[in-house]
């Protein structure tokens, strides 16, 4: 029975890993494809008109990329800070008004990104936080929160208070039984709340544009012209290197996080 | 659709911004920068020039097209920085989208809007003049629009029978054209007829942009124009009974093509660059373009085959041109004027017309023999139409407030019937 289950669950593995895969090679093989017309199994003509014309601008896109990061790693780290102090506000205090402010925390999930962007677009510009990555930032932090607030909020309340409680009990200081006894325990939420709220503004196109007024240049505010324009090749060499970026951060981001709960094994849920 | 949720959105900006009028804090640096205004409006060309030394100008349009960035990016955008000491900064951006922002920078007062230069034509540009978006008029003192540019022909007065009255300098010239492929079929039709045998011979081979694609859209007006005439447009009342009646036999013959378009007609391709794509991987045989000379460029690439060839219906069709406008609260109007002067340049046009293939706006019989040599060398490459033929062949655009009438008309009695 239970190696009949192992199958399946190899089986179901493979089919979404087949999912992830195939279209991932299928983006490399177009990277170099000009033609690939119907019937036939390969394509008939390649070139790498593509990759030289990325490769030609490549400082100019290596700055913008490294903003671009710096952008959505900004974002990430405030979402997880604030969101920290959100959800365990909402978790372990009682206080007036609580259910209507954990409804406002995840009241961005509801209103469209473009409806929020339009409406914010005004009013940043009055604030003259229009086209500043500051005001991009801001932007794309009123997007990631929720997803930061929601996770980190099941971390806290499945970590409860009890560990926190007994470093008080034992002599800790409010802030070391925090940052010494909760905050390691919260490690793999933190990582989780850290790389959702970083890709949510990685990949976030409208909102950076309107309130970016195209000058605050991101990956997506140049792919995206090119997804639509339907220039097949260029689009997914661009598809191509966002992938390997995040790819490479979350990497980054999880050995980080190795490091840093290494002493420490957290069973949640369990 | 687009378009609707642009007048949605300008029309929630307004409530919004009515909100905001409590605060005239502006009004003491709106006076400055009048007054600076009427500067740059007395400033010769020199002056301007000088103005706009050290200066940046942003240049807002759409990004899709890899070899204009690159053109913009690796020769206009240097030849800017020598000869004037310009930086250009080009920021891709979609028509709808770069409305948005300007009609959101000017509700909300700012004076130094971050938009320098649009592209733009058609309807984007009536509404943009029309809602005060736009700065002008300029063209009449910039030394090539006069110099090179035949101001009285309709393609530079007019934009989509709209009067441009000074507000936006020609960019390039567009003609809608028919493409196909002479190794798979031998016969191209050159009329509505013919389209229609043609279809009825390669059933689900063939289908064009659902609208308001702008290819999409021109391919649709050139149908009418076949069928219906296109004299009895060009004055015609924006009212929708009205043009709904003018347009019926146009519609009948479309219904008439469905059942043999690809997917029956139930469904069209989002965008014309879907259906270049859907042409280049063989799934339909007939594409349209806005792009005359696209093609050569496409061959080259390897995207299309060798034996691709556009053509046009007997008849004529559809050509407009598309322009460059200053935004009203631009910062760099100085610098704006001299790079749009620029782009109009004799060899500026030659070499846009010799790497990218857009149709040149200079009138040939103005330049000297040396610029004209500089336009009769460019080889435009395999599968075109020389372009004596497809200037010749040309039909004005309709007014641009019956394009998205047309447009609904299209959506109501067309689409899966």
């Amino acid at each position: 029975m239970k190696t009949r289950n192992n199958r399946m669950i190899k089986i179901i593995l493979m089919f979404f890993a087949l999912l992830i895969v195939v279209p991932v090679v299928w983006m490399i093989i177009w990277a170099f494809t000009e033609r690939w017309a119907w019937p036939d199994i390969l394509p008939q003509v390649f070139s790498f008109r593509a990759v030289e014309g990325i490769l030609r601008k490549s400082t100019r896109l290596g700055q913008m990329m490294l903003s671009s990061v710096f952008i959505s790693l900004a974002v990430a780290a405030l979402a997880v800070v604030i969101g920290t102090m959100t959800a365990r506000a909402l978790v372990l205090y009682q206080f007036k008004g609580r259910d209507v402010l954990y409804f406002c925390s995840i009241l961005p999930f509801m209103v469209p990104v473009t409806v929020f962007a339009m409406g914010i677009q005004v009013t940043f510009i009055k604030l003259g936080w229009n086209n500043t990555v500051w005001g991009v930032i801001c932007a794309h932090l009123v997007c990631s929160l929720p997803y930061a607030v929601r996770l980190l909020m099941d971390g806290t309340e499945a970590l409860g208070d009890g560990l926190e409680e007994q470093a008080r009990v034992l002599g800790a200081s409010e802030g070391q039984a925090f940052f010494r006894v909760t905050l390691p325990l919260l490690v793999p939420v933190l990582l989780s709340a850290f790389s959702m709220a970083y890709i949510v503004s990685f990949s976030q196109y409208f909102l950076t544009l309107l309130i970016g007024g195209g000058q605050v240049k991101t990956f997506t505010i140049v792919m995206v012209p090119y997804l639509q324009g339907g220039d097949r090749n260029i689009a997914c060499v661009y598809s191509v290197i966002f992938l390997g970026i995040t790819l490479v951060l979350f990497g980054i981001f999880e050995w980080t996080a190795g490091k840093v709960s290494k002493n420490n094994s957290t069973e949640f849920y369990s | 659709m687009k378009r609707r949720i642009i007048s949605v959105v300008l029309a929630a900006l307004m409530t919004l911004s009515l909100a905001a009028c409590g605060s005239k804090s502006e009004d003491a640096s709106g006076n400055d920068d009048s007054n600076s205004e009427k500067s740059i409006e007395e400033m010769s060309f020199d002056e301007l020039k000088e103005a706009a030394k050290g200066s940046t100008v942003t240049f807002y349009g759409w990004g899709g097209d890899e070899k204009l960035n690159e053109w913009l990016d690796d020769v206009f955008a240097p030849q800017m920085k020598e000869k004037y000491d310009i930086t250009m900064e080009r920021v891709p951006m979609d028509i709808d989208q770069i409305l948005s922002q300007l009609s959101g920078e000017i509700q909300a007062g700012e004076e130094d809007g971050s938009i320098d230069m649009i592209w733009i034509n058609g309807e984007n540009f009536q509404s943009a003049k029309e809602n005060n978006m736009l700065y002008g008029p300029f063209t009449d003192r910039l030394p090539n629009f006069n110099d090179y540019i035949d101001t009285e022909s309709e393609d530079v007065t007019l934009d989509f029978a709209y009067p441009i009255e000074g507000y936006e300098a020609p960019y390039g010239k567009a003609q809608m054209v028919l493409v196909g492929d002479t190794a798979v079929t031998s016969e191209f039709p050159k009329s509505a007829e013919e389209l229609l045998e043609f279809v009825k011979k390669y059933p689900g081979k063939v289908t064009y942009p659902a609208l308001p694609d702008f290819t999409g859209s021109v391919f649709v007006r050139s149908i009418i124009y076949e069928i219906c005439g296109y004299e009895q447009f060009l004055n015609m009342e924006a009212d929708k009974e009205t043009v709904k009646e003018a347009v019926e036999p146009a519609m009948e013959y479309l219904r008439q093509l469905n059942p043999y378009l690809w997917n029956e007609g139930k469904t069209f391709p989002d965008s014309s660059t879907t259906l270049d794509n859907m042409f280049a991987d063989g799934e339909v045989i007939l594409n349209v373009t806005y792009d005359a000379f696209a093609t050569a460029v496409k061959i080259e690439e390897g995207t299309y085959t060798e034996t691709t060839q556009t053509f046009q219906f007997d008849k004529g069709t559809i050509g407009n041109t598309n322009f460059m406008a200053i935004a009203a609260n631009s910062q760099n109007k100085a610098g704006a004027m001299v790079a749009i002067n620029e782009m109009m340049s004799p060899e500026i046009q030659a070499d846009r017309y010799n790497t990218l293939k857009v149709l040149p706006v200079v009138d040939y019989d103005k330049l000297s023999d040396e610029q004209k040599e500089e336009f009769d060398k460019v080889d435009l490459g395999k599968g075109t139409i020389p372009q004596d033929e497809l200037l010749a062949k040309r039909l004005p655009e309709m007014p641009a407030e019956l394009v998205p009438i047309i447009e609904e008309i299209w959506e109501e009695e067309v689409v899966g019937k």
